[in-house]
C-alpha cells in the first residue's frame, strides 16, 4: 500500500516539467543564488537535486509574498502608501519569524546610518522622517524582546555592548536555553 | 558516493521518491512487500517468512526510534542555535550595502506582484535579501535533518517537504509542496521509524535463528544485484 501510493506519487512527479519560461523565472530569485546560500548551511559533501533547488526558489518567493502582505495590509490600517524596514520587522514578528527580527533590527539601523552619510535628500526620500524613526526604534526594541526566550536570551545587538552580548550568546551557543518551541517561534 | 548520486538521477524521472523509499526500506518488510520490481516483491516472501517480527521487537523499534530521534533533534536545535548565533556576528561585520547575495530588483519585482502594494522603499529589499538568506538557511537546515534521517546525502524536495511539515512557522509553504510528497512524508514516517533501528532489528533475527538469516541475507543481496545498495546493506547488518 505505501509502495504503490509512492510510486503513484512518483509518476505525478515524473510527468510534472521541471523547466521554466523565461517570465515565470522573473517570479523567483535566481537559481544559482538560491543554491549557493542552500550550500552555506550543508556539509561539504552534501549534494542538493534540481528539485530541492526550485523548491527553495518557490518557498522564497511565497515567503517574501507572505510578509509583504502582512505589510501592505498594516500599511493600509495606518493610510500609508510606503511600506518601510520596520513594517516588515513589525510583519515578520507578527507571522511567527521573531528570530529573524534581532539580526535585522542592527542591519536596518546600519543601513539608514550610511544612506544618511550619503545624501540627506536621498534619506528623506528612501526612508521614513528622522522623528518616526526614532520613536519606532525605541518602541521595536521593547516590543520584540518582551515575548520568546530567544530574544530575551539574545539581547539587543547595538554598538560595542551589542557586540559583547553576541559573543555571550555565540559562548552559550553549546548548551540548548531556548526549548523547541521558541525555536520554532509563536504565533501571536 | 558518486555513482549512488547518479544513479538516483535516473531514477527519481522514472519512479521518483517510490523508488527511493523502496531501495531504502529493502531489507525491511513493509518496503518490500509492496515493492514494484518483481524480483523484490520474491525476496520480500522469502524474509517474510524467516523475519515475522513480534510486538516485543515493535515495542523495541519504536524505543530505539524515539532516542534515536531524540538526539537528532537535539543536534538539530544545537545547529540551529549555532546559525542564529552566526547571524549577528555577520551582520556586524557588513559595511558594504551594495552587495548582496540576492539581487533587489528581483525581490521588489516580487514584492509588486501583489497588486495591493503601492510604494516600497529602498530599505525594504535590502532587508528581505538578508531575510530570505536567513529563511533559505534555516529550511535547508531543517530539511538536510531529513535527509540524514533516511542515511542520504543528497538533499531532496521531499526533505523539504518534511521540513515544512515539521515546522509551524512553514505553515503558509504547505501548498507549494505537491500532495504526493506530503504523503511521502506521512506515509514515509512507518519505514523510516524502522529503518533507524536496523541494527536492533537485523540482530534479533540473528539470535533466533542463525543458520538460516545468513543465506537469506546472502540471497536477498545476490536477487538485488546492485553494488550501489551493497555497502549500505552490509553496514546496516
Amino acid at each position: 500500500m505505501a509502495d504503490s501510493d509512492n510510486d503513484s506519487g512518483g509518476a505525478h512527479n515524473a510527468g510534472k516539467g521541471s523547466e521554466m519560461s523565461p517570465r515565470e523565472q522573473d517570479r523567483f530569485l535566481p537559481i544559482a543564488n538560491v543554491s549557493r546560500i542552500m550550500k552555506k548551511a550543508l556539509p561539504a559533501n552534501a549534494k542538493i537535486s534540481k528539485d530541492a533547488k526550485e523548491t527553495v526558489q518557490e518557498c522564497v518567493s511565497e515567503f517574501i509574498s507572505f510578509i509583504t502582505g502582512e505589510a501592505s495590509d498594516k500599511c493600509q490600517r495606518e493610510k500609508r502608501k510606503t511600506i518601510n524596514g520596520d513594517d516588515l520587522l513589525w510583519a515578520m514578528t507578527t507571522l511567527g519569524f521573531e528570530d529573524y527580527v534581532e539580526p535585522l533590527k542592527g542591519y536596518l539601523q546600519r543601513f539608514r546610518e550610511m544612506e544618511g552619510e550619503k545624501t540627506v535628500a536621498a534619506r528623506d526620500k528612501d526612508a521614513p522622517p528622522p522623528t518616526n524613526a526614532t520613536n519606532s526604534a525605541y518602541e521595536s526594541p521593547s516590543y520584540a524582546a518582551a515575548p520568546g526566550g530567544i530574544m530575551m536570551h539574545q539581547g539587543h545587538v547595538y554598538g560595542s555592548a551589542g557586540f559583547h552580548q553576541v559573543a555571550g550568546g555565540a559562548i552559550k551557543g553549546g548548551p540548548v536555553y531556548p526549548g523547541p518551541g521558541s525555536n520554532a517561534g509563536r504565533p501571536r | 558516493m558518486d555513482h549512488q548520486g547518479h544513479s538516483q538521477n535516473p531514477s527519481m524521472g522514472v519512479v521518483g521518491s517510490g523508488a527511493q523509499l523502496a531501495y531504502g526500506s529493502n531489507p525491511y518488510q513493509p518496503g518490500q512487500i509492496t515493492g514494484p520490481p518483481g524480483s523484490v516483491v520474491t525476496s520480500v516472501g522469502t524474509i517474510q517468512s524467516t523475519g515475522q517480527p513480534a510486538g516485543a521487537q515493535l515495542g523495541q523499534h519504536q524505543l530505539a526510534y524515539q532516542h534515536i530521534h531524540q538526539q537528532q533533534q537535539h543536534q538539530l536545535q544545537q545547529q540551529l542555535q549555532q546559525f542564529w548565533s552566526s547571524q549577528y556576528q555577520e551582520i556586524e561585520k557588513v559595511t558594504d550595502f551594495k552587495n548582496h547575495s540576492l539581487p533587489l530588483a528581483r525581490i521588489k519585482k516580487i514584492m509588486k506582484a501583489d497588486e495591493d502594494v503601492r510604494m516600497i522603499s529602498a530599505e525594504a529589499p535590502v532587508i528581505f535579501a538578508r531575510a530570505c538568506e536567513m529563511f533559505i538557511l534555516e529550511l535547508t537546515l531543517r530539511s538536510w535533518n531529513h535527509t540524514e534521517e533516511n542515511k542520504r546525502r543528497t538533499l531532496q524536495k521531499n526533505d523539504i517537504a518534511a521540513a515544512i511539515t515539521r515546522t509551524d512557522i512553514f505553515d503558509f509553504l504547505v501548498d507549494i509542496v505537491p500532495r504526493e510528497d506530503l504523503k511521502d512524508e506521512v506515509l514515509a514516517s512507518i519505514p523510516r521509524g524502522t529503518m533507524p533501528v536496523a541494527g536492533p532489528a537485523d540482530a534479533l533475527p540473528y539470535c533466533y535463528m542463525p543458520p538460516q538469516h545468513p543465506s537469506q541475507v546472502g540471497a536477498a543481496g545476490v536477487i538485488m544485484g546492485k553494488p550501489v545498495m551493497d555497502p549500505n546493506m552490509y553496514a546496516q547488518q
